[in-house]
């Protein structure tokens, strides 16, 4: 192990809370640093350090923090994993934020610097590749400010990667989380008993365990590898098949309504999100874990069949409306 | 499997609403015993147990939760649960196969040679004419591969993009065993030992018009022979007589593909004058011939990026395929009885 310390963002996060435990009992409380409007779990022992990745003069503030604390690698946790209302405030936080935090880095001299980014930054469109590699340009830009400011983030890594050779940077894409605890746009879709689908569209999705997430994460804490990576189950599910397995009833709709319909309930503030998401269930974005697997040494033990069980139990534990335990 | 438990059938003890309540209970638990044993087998009824079940449980009101149980074990019965990483999946397969069989064996009478040339295990790319303007060639190829081998080997066929994203057939392309037309998909599955079928000409060939027929177009930049160069696959050629009559394209109507998103928009003496009727194919005699293998192995994978070398393989595989095309015309008397 490494002298310094391992320092965090977005330590409260859903991820970012769960690499923090498990670190914490791998290296003790004291080898990490939670940099946080939160302050982390008193039992941990981890350092915390208060730090809105918002604020201004945040830069200066990670500059501080990092050199004293004496910080050798960071863990840049601090995304959202749905789209927000507040699209300013989402942007100062991911794509400003990450930005001050790089800048933040490469002054005090981390080595290291781990970027949770997520399969979305592809985009999901129909000329996408059966399995989307590390290599896949991405979109220069994105209709969606959601996108847009993970894409930022993205450019930002890339970069500061340029710019401080002895800056190392991991970037580690995330297929969409599904599991115990997952709270997102995405999951709740399987949270009503009628979905709209796209009327004649069926991608593949990818679903991933968060244990299988944090997992990797931590391998590529303890390898430092450079550069990007897929983290993405290898058996991807077709969307009708996911919701049939969940006991919904599906509801085709034509797709140029479906964009107008979510349109109109995220502005009057029913929906879940913008419309522009609807390419999420209309083409596919299947990421190639292959690099994680050489390089990583890494692959997912749930498929996207199972991550989505184990979120079906987790939300229905009697059983009663899933057919995997109810019919099947 | 655990042994289910039996609840014992206890006589009622009260008369009237007191015992109708006492046995509907004990129906309830039956039931209840009976999904937890299939469950525990691991098995969904079929379409007709599902619908019988919901029909006896409206009795007591219908709630979402019923109907969703209905709905999701009448998708079952034909769509299995999992499904490989192309979105393969072989129960819809099966479902869609009597309707395929009927095409192969009784619409178009396929007519299979040559089907030795394949091999018994282990990759290879089957390089064929594409014409009709619907896969239907790919289907065929794939069946006669699945019927006529004794291997009874299963073929994935490369379908074009135009056909793989468009709304309705993109999903039933890629869960009867199409997958998206790109070099990675195609070498991915040769490295799996797959036999791999593909279209050279891509939309220029499906999509040609009538008067035209049986001309081979360009075969692409030669992707197909740096696919088989870099995965050591030999290339079987093989020719597709009687697909071109199906759908006899006499003229496009290009401004009505456009809006779409089709490269093409046919017309052909029934569509789209007969409305979905034309959509009916054209019982032609069909036959699809395989020709010998050609190994590559004596060249290695860096000769891939010889431009020369590739473009001449390319060019033998086309005229290969010409002449077998070619012959077969000669001795065709009847494009309906062959």
């Amino acid at each position: 192990m490494s002298a310094g310390r391992l320092a965090v963002t977005g330590a409260s996060s859903f991820l970012g809370s769960r690499l923090l435990r498990r670190l914490a009992g791998q290296r003790g409380g004291d080898a990490l640093v939670a940099l946080d409007v939160a302050a982390p779990p008193g039992a941990l022992g981890v350092r915390h350090r208060a730090i809105d990745l918002t604020e201004p003069a945040s830069d200066q503030q990670l500059l501080e923090a990092l050199r004293e604390e004496e910080v050798d690698s960071v863990l840049h946790a601090a995304f959202f994993t749905s789209p927000r209302r507040d699209a300013t405030h989402a942007h100062e936080l991911e794509s400003i934020g990450t930005l001050n935090l790089f800048a933040a880095a490469a002054a005090a001299g981390v080595r290291h610097v781990f970027l949770r980014s997520s399969t979305t930054v592809y985009g999901a469109s129909g000329q996408n590749p059966s399995f989307l590699t590390e290599e896949r340009a991405l979109p220069s830009g994105s209709g969606l400010r959601w996108l847009r400011d993970k894409l930022e983030a993205e450019q930002h890594a890339a970069s500061f990667a340029r710019r401080y050779p002895d800056l190392g940077v991991t970037v580690l894409r995330f297929a969409p989380l599904f599991g115990p605890g997952v709270h997102t746009f995405y999951t709740r879709i399987f949270d009503h008993r009628v979905v709209p689908m796209l009327m004649g569209f069926d991608p593949l999705v990818q679903l991933l365990h968060p244990d299988d997430a944090v997992e990797a994460a931590l391998r590529a804490v303890e390898r430092r590898p450079r550069g990007i990576f897929n983290v993405a189950p290898s058996h991807p599910i077709p969307l009708a098949t996911a919701l049939h397995l969940g006991a919904k009833i599906p509801v085709a709709v034509p797709h140029p309504l479906a964009y107008v319909a979510a349109d109109a309930l995220w502005t009057t503030g029913i929906g879940d999100a913008p419309g522009g998401f609807v390419d999420f269930v209309r083409y596919p974005f299947v990421a190639d874990g292959a690099k994680a697997r050489r390089e990583l040494g890494w692959s997912a033990t749930y498929s996207s069949r199972q991550a989505l069980e184990a979120y079906l139990r987790y939300r229905h534990p009697r059983g009663e409306a899933t057919p995997v335990e109810a019919t099947a | 499997m655990s042994r289910p438990k039996v609840v014992p059938l206890r006589p009622p003890v009260a008369d009237g609403d007191d015992e109708a309540e006492a046995l509907r209970r004990q129906v309830r638990a039956l039931e209840d015993q009976l999904r937890r044993a299939r469950a525990a087998a691991g098995g969904r009824p079929g379409p007709l147990v599902a619908a019988a079940r919901l029909v006896q449980e409206l009795r007591s009101g219908l709630s979402w939760e019923k109907a969703a149980r209905f709905w999701s074990d009448v998708y079952f019965s034909y769509h299995s649960e999992d499904v490989d990483e192309f979105g393969y999946d072989a129960r819809f397969a099966e479902t869609l196969m009597p309707l395929f069989e009927f095409l192969y064996a009784v619409w178009w009478r396929v007519e299979a040679q040559g089907i030795e040339h394949l091999p018994g295990d282990g990759a290879g790319l089957i390089v064929a004419n594409h014409s009709g303007v619907l896969p239907y060639d790919g289907l065929m190829i794939s069946l006669a591969v699945r019927h006529e081998h004794p291997a009874r080997r299963t073929c994935r066929m490369l379908a074009l993009d135009m056909f793989a994203l468009l709304p309705f057939l993109a999903p039933l392309l890629s869960r009867s065993g199409a997958v998206r037309a790109n070099p990675d998909n195609a070498v991915r599955l040769l490295r799996k030992g797959e036999l791999v079928g593909v279209f050279p000409e891509g939309v220029k060939g499906v999509g040609k018009p009538f008067k035209d027929r049986y001309r081979l177009a360009r075969f692409g930049r030669g992707g197909f022979v740096r696919i088989a160069l870099r995965t050591g696959a030999p290339i079987i050629p093989c020719a597709v007589v009687g697909a071109e009559e199906i759908h006899p394209m006499v003229g496009q109507a290009n401004w009505m593909g456009k809006p779409l998103g089709l490269p093409y928009f046919p017309i052909t003496p029934t569509f789209p004058l007969l409305g979905p009727l034309g959509l009916v194919p054209l019982p032609s005699k069909w036959s699809i011939e395989f020709a010998d293998p050609v190994r590559l192995d004596e060249y290695g994978p860096e000769s891939a990026d010889d431009p020369i070398l590739v473009n001449r393989i390319s060019e033998d595989v086309r005229s290969t395929v010409q002449r077998m095309i070619d012959g077969r015309l000669a001795r065709r008397r009847s494009v309906w009885f062959g």
